[in-house]
């Protein structure tokens, strides 16, 4: 009743001062139809506080919305605001000049994370077009229920990982939920267990251009992939993506090697089920367990928005620590903008694990270009893990395919 | 007189347009554009520069696109020879059977065509629930009758998903060709199968030599819808193994590979027209090709029986 | 109907051991293949009715009916009626175009001896096999320059466009035979072309547009191509394409994914049991000719 009250109250306050005022009405894109109602909450506050915007959402299927956006922007169409994702597919939005350069126009960015800018900064010019918002972890997320019950704690090393695997199969738990017939669950398979395999040293060489994924670093990370079979669902190369969520969320299975996005449709499909989350170890005790991350994408402008006061005071508010903290409360995110405290434990556990990281390689460096590293990584490890390809193999496929445009393979 | 004729004019200009000028629309622009799009260099939806036949050359020759390009090719192939024997050799036997109007022929007709009217997108996803690994019906019943060890993950192994897939199309299809083929019988002149049957010849040269020659133009048909058919595959693959024709390419197809191509997938979120364009060339100029060549071919066949 | 009258020959046939094998071994065949096509549809109607535990513990046991819950599900909580209702609006649609330009069209080969007549009707039917998915690329930004992208149009026009060859061939076909002394009586009587057309020819061409009209339903009804790259917005899905959205959200939930493919096959299955004879001319009479 009383937000019946304070609406209306807004309504008579908005129209008796939006009647001089002209009110702007913006439009917002994105490819979260599902998380509508999050979105409405934080454009009324905005409201709230910029009674002359108006913000109207549109949520769009994820495996459309590239080319949906790219279509009605090159068309001279398009939202006035909109989420772009980042790296290569960013790349394909800011590249043809749709969207707003925003140097100078949000000071806040300077206090972003210098990794998260870059996600949203087009390589050619420098110039960053859209605000990061979160940041995403590949790692493994348990059933703390489960693991409680068997008397199993979090693996300090890989065979440590293996033992409690064990003992889960010997109990008639699925241990690993995950299948390999998605493709691109073999892609959040390989650095969600492999990252800490592969380690800081196997990143720091390859960024030198010392290292290709020949590298025998990486290739034991997919070595020791395929120890996990043993421990993952029966049948599982026929095993797609949905199903394996059911696996987890029906407490099936143990674990579930996937992204940190995984954890609020985990948690509202098993709302008493406890989750809990690490990093894959690594073979020796001591050695530092990464994570494996990237961001998620960012807040743009249309480059042709008759609104562009407007969308500039948006993505401002966007980048601030208030929205930050709403954001990450209500949608479960780890928020990018400096100093958003995390409420949930987990959320904030993610968030420490973070610290301890490599990026999500495929994604970060090698999907600006075909054929695109995911792709390779995705068919290649699928192959090797139904048993068709070595290790070796797969690693060297890999690497001649990113060697047709990516100068440091070509020897 | 002239008058009247003008008015006449008009009467069939009206009578023609509309049809002439939608198809003209959109099919005839888009066709010939689909052509021109193939020569220019397109960053996603933007037509760039004009680059003649670069895509063709990348898709064709340029590694890892090539092969991705042959091994969609090759399970065309695998699938048009496959449904030809399956689902064509089964419908003639089905629609000979149907034709010998044996009791509750009416019931069998009607079953046989049920399939045929649902959607690939029903049919697709209710195949893909029986296939499960864990909980499909298939696997199911093989533990029932203790032949577990042969239930397996047909859509995740690579020598069983491309199988899996065309048997699933032919329980979808096999109506089709069944009553093509009994339309074809049901023409031929009683009075040809009586001579037959009165020279004693044995059942299998009645079929061999009268009964299949004279329904030539029926098997004309269903040799070449099949084939468009084969080579324009997409909703099956794309329901029952993902837009990236899991396992790592096995159920790839042209219809697959274009797709993604034009418009992308999730993990790789380029659009790239050019490229896409030109593929879709190909398989067009392909299907047009061969399928005029074997109307010609058979037609003549048809003629000289 | 030629299709029911098979083979009168046959039946006075002189009766042997010989053909009494060969017609139980070909009996077997059918009922054999029957039971292969109808199994898996009763099982998917069966699993409609049941929880996802009992699916997997009993996957053939005959399930109690009145557990209705699974539709319950679907239709509070899904947009499967929306799916429904777009998809009767965009196939209603395209089918209504389809005959009355179709139909025109025909009528003017048909009818009328002028210049081009034969280019125009050469023009139809090499549309006959033409693999428009394959066009989808200049498609896609035609509908985005005539701002239909995302608008249910864009469907309408394309379904229209591709229906439009096999109905003008196999309406050509038939006002051809239609008898001339009607017309010209008409004629005499001092009636107009239209109304000649309107009143004396159309009534005659009924039966060839039923199967005209069937023949585009089942492919258009089914359409998943088109929709896949036209249409994004939820509440504009066709049934097909919707049905994407409903499996890919109630992956966990089997009884409810059996009851949903069980309720989009149900308006075309019943249609097609009510008016089987229709349906089996309708698709293969394009083929057969």
């Amino acid at each position: 009743m009383s937000k019946l009250i304070r609406a209306m109250v807004f309504g008579l306050l908005g129209a008796s001062i939006a009647l001089p005022a002209l009110a702007e009405d913006l439009t917002f894109w994105n490819w979260r139809p599902e998380d509508t109602a999050a979105y409405q909450k934080f454009f009324a506050d905005f409201h709230a506080q910029n009674p002359d915007i108006n913000i109207k959402f549109q949520g769009y299927e994820p495996s459309s919305y590239a080319t949906v956006l790219s279509t009605a922007l090159s068309g001279g169409q398009g939202p006035d605001l909109m989420m772009v994702r980042a790296y290569g597919a960013f790349e394909a939005m800011a590249a043809p000049g749709y969207l707003m350069d925003l140097t100078g126009k949000v000071p806040a960015l300077e206090n972003f994370p210098k990794t998260a800018v870059a996600a949203e900064t087009l390589r050619s010019d420098g110039k960053v077009y859209a605000v990061p918002y979160a940041s995403q972890t590949i790692f493994v997320m348990y059933n703390k229920d489960v693991f409680d019950k068997f008397g199993l704690s979090e693996p300090k090393t890989w065979d440590e990982l293996l033992a409690d695997a064990k003992t889960l199969k010997d109990n008639g738990i699925i241990p690993f939920a995950n299948g390999t017939a998605t493709a691109w669950q073999n892609e959040t398979l390989t650095f969600g267990l492999g990252s800490s395999i592969m380690g800081k040293g196997f990143y720091d060489d390859f960024m030198a251009g010392k290292a290709t994924f020949e590298d025998p670093r990486f290739v034991e990370a997919l070595k020791s992939l395929t120890e996990v079979k043993d421990y993952l669902p029966d049948g599982f190369t026929g095993l797609d993506y949905p199903s394996s969520q059911q696996l987890f969320t029906s407490g099936m299975a143990g674990m579930f090697v996937g992204g940190s996005f995984e954890i609020a449709g985990f948690q509202k499909a098993a709302p008493d089920m406890h989750i809990g989350v690490f990093a894959a170890p690594a073979k020796a005790a001591g050695d530092p367990a990464l994570v494996s991350v990237f961001y998620d994408g960012g807040f743009a402008a249309n480059a042709k928005t008759e609104h562009s006061a407007a969308a500039v005071k948006f993505l401002n508010w966007v980048a601030s620590k208030e929205f930050g903290q709403e954001f990450a409360n209500d949608l479960g995110n780890v928020s990018v903008v400096p100093g958003v405290e995390f409420k949930s434990p987990l959320l904030g556990e993610v968030a420490s694990l973070n610290q301890q990281s490599i990026p999500y390689m495929m994604l970060v460096y090698f999907r600006y270009q075909e054929p695109s590293g995911s792709v390779l990584l995705q068919q290649q490890v699928q192959k090797m893990m139904a048993g068709e390809t070595t290790p070796e193999e797969a690693a060297a496929e890999i690497t001649k395919g990113i060697a047709t445009y990516y100068k440091p393979f070509q020897k | 007189m002239t008058g009247w004729i003008d008015k006449r004019a008009l009467w069939i200009a009206f009578l023609v347009a509309p049809a002439f000028l939608i198809l003209l629309t959109f099919v005839v622009y888009p066709l010939v554009n689909a052509l021109a799009y193939a020569f220019f260099d397109w960053q996603s939806t933007v037509r760039g520069d004009f680059v003649f036949l670069d895509n063709f050359r990348d898709i064709l020759f340029k590694e890892p696109f090539a092969t991705w390009t042959r091994q969609a090719f090759t399970h065309n192939v695998i699938v048009f020879v496959s449904l030809m024997v399956i689902q064509n050799g089964l419908g003639f036997l089905l629609a000979y059977a149907l034709w010998r109007n044996l009791p509750g022929a009416r019931f069998h007709r009607i079953a046989v065509f049920l399939p045929v009217v649902l959607s690939t997108i029903i049919v697709g996803f209710l195949w893909k629930l029986f296939m499960h690994p864990l909980f499909g019906l298939v696997n199911q019943t093989l533990r029932a009758v203790g032949l577990g060890m042969l239930a397996m993950p047909w859509l995740g192994d690579s020598k069983t998903a491309l199988g899996a897939l065309i048997v699933t199309n032919a329980w979808h299809w096999i109506g089709f060709p069944t009553l093509i083929f009994l339309a074809g019988m049901q023409r031929i002149p009683g009075e040809i199968m009586d001579a037959a049957r009165m020279d004693r010849d044995n059942e299998w040269s009645i079929i061999t030599r009268i009964v299949w020659p004279l329904i030539a133009p029926s098997a004309t048909i269903v040799f070449i819808l099949t084939f468009i058919g084969s080579f324009n595959w997409f909703e099956l693959p794309y329901i029952m193994a993902g837009i990236d024709g899991s396992p790592f390419g096995n159920t790839d197809v042209l219809g697959l590979y274009f797709y993604r191509m034009a418009f992308g997938n999730q993990s790789a979120g380029t659009t790239d027209f050019g490229h896409g364009s030109a593929l879709a060339v190909l398989t067009f100029l392909f299907i047009a090709v061969v399928a005029t060549f074997w109307t010609i071919r058979l037609r003549r066949r048809e003629i000289e029986i | 109907m030629s299709t029911v009258t098979a083979g009168p020959a046959r039946r006075e046939r002189e009766w042997s051991w010989g053909t009494l094998t060969q017609d139980a071994l070909l009996q077997i065949v059918l009922i054999g293949n029957s039971f292969i096509m109808l199994f898996p549809i009763v099982i998917m109607i069966f699993n409609g009715f049941k929880s996802t535990q009992q699916i997997f513990k009993e996957p053939f046991g005959i399930p109690d009916f009145t557990q209705i819950g699974n539709y319950a599900t679907i239709a509070t909580t899904t947009g499967f009626p929306r799916y429904m209702l777009n998809s009767f609006i965009v196939t209603g649609s395209s089918i209504l175009l389809i005959l009355v330009f179709g139909t025109m069209a025909a009528y003017a080969i048909a009818r009328y001896r002028f210049r081009g007549s034969a280019i125009i009707l050469l023009f139809f039917i090499s549309g006959l096999t033409i693999p428009l998915k394959l066009a989808i690329i200049p498609l896609f930004l035609l509908m985005r320059d005539l701002h239909l992208l995302d608008n249910q149009l864009a469907l309408i026009c394309t379904y229209t466009a591709m229906g439009l060859p096999s109905t003008v061939f196999i309406m050509t076909g038939f006002i051809r035979t239609l008898p001339r002394d009607l017309e010209d009586a008409a004629r005499m009587d001092g009636a107009s072309e239209a109304r000649i057309m309107w009143s004396v020819m159309l009534p005659l061409a009924r039966p060839a547009m039923v199967i005209a009209g069937i023949q585009n339903l089942v492919p258009i009804w089914n359409d998943f191509f088109f929709p896949l790259v036209f249409i994004q917005t939820d509440h504009l899905k066709t049934l097909p394409q919707g049905l994407t959205s409903f499996m890919g959200e109630f992956t966990t939930n089997w009884g409810v994914l059996f009851a949903g493919l069980t309720l989009a096959a149900a308006p075309i299955t019943l249609v097609y049991i009510a008016l089987s004879r229709q349906f089996i001319n309708g698709m293969t009479s394009g083929a057969v000719k």
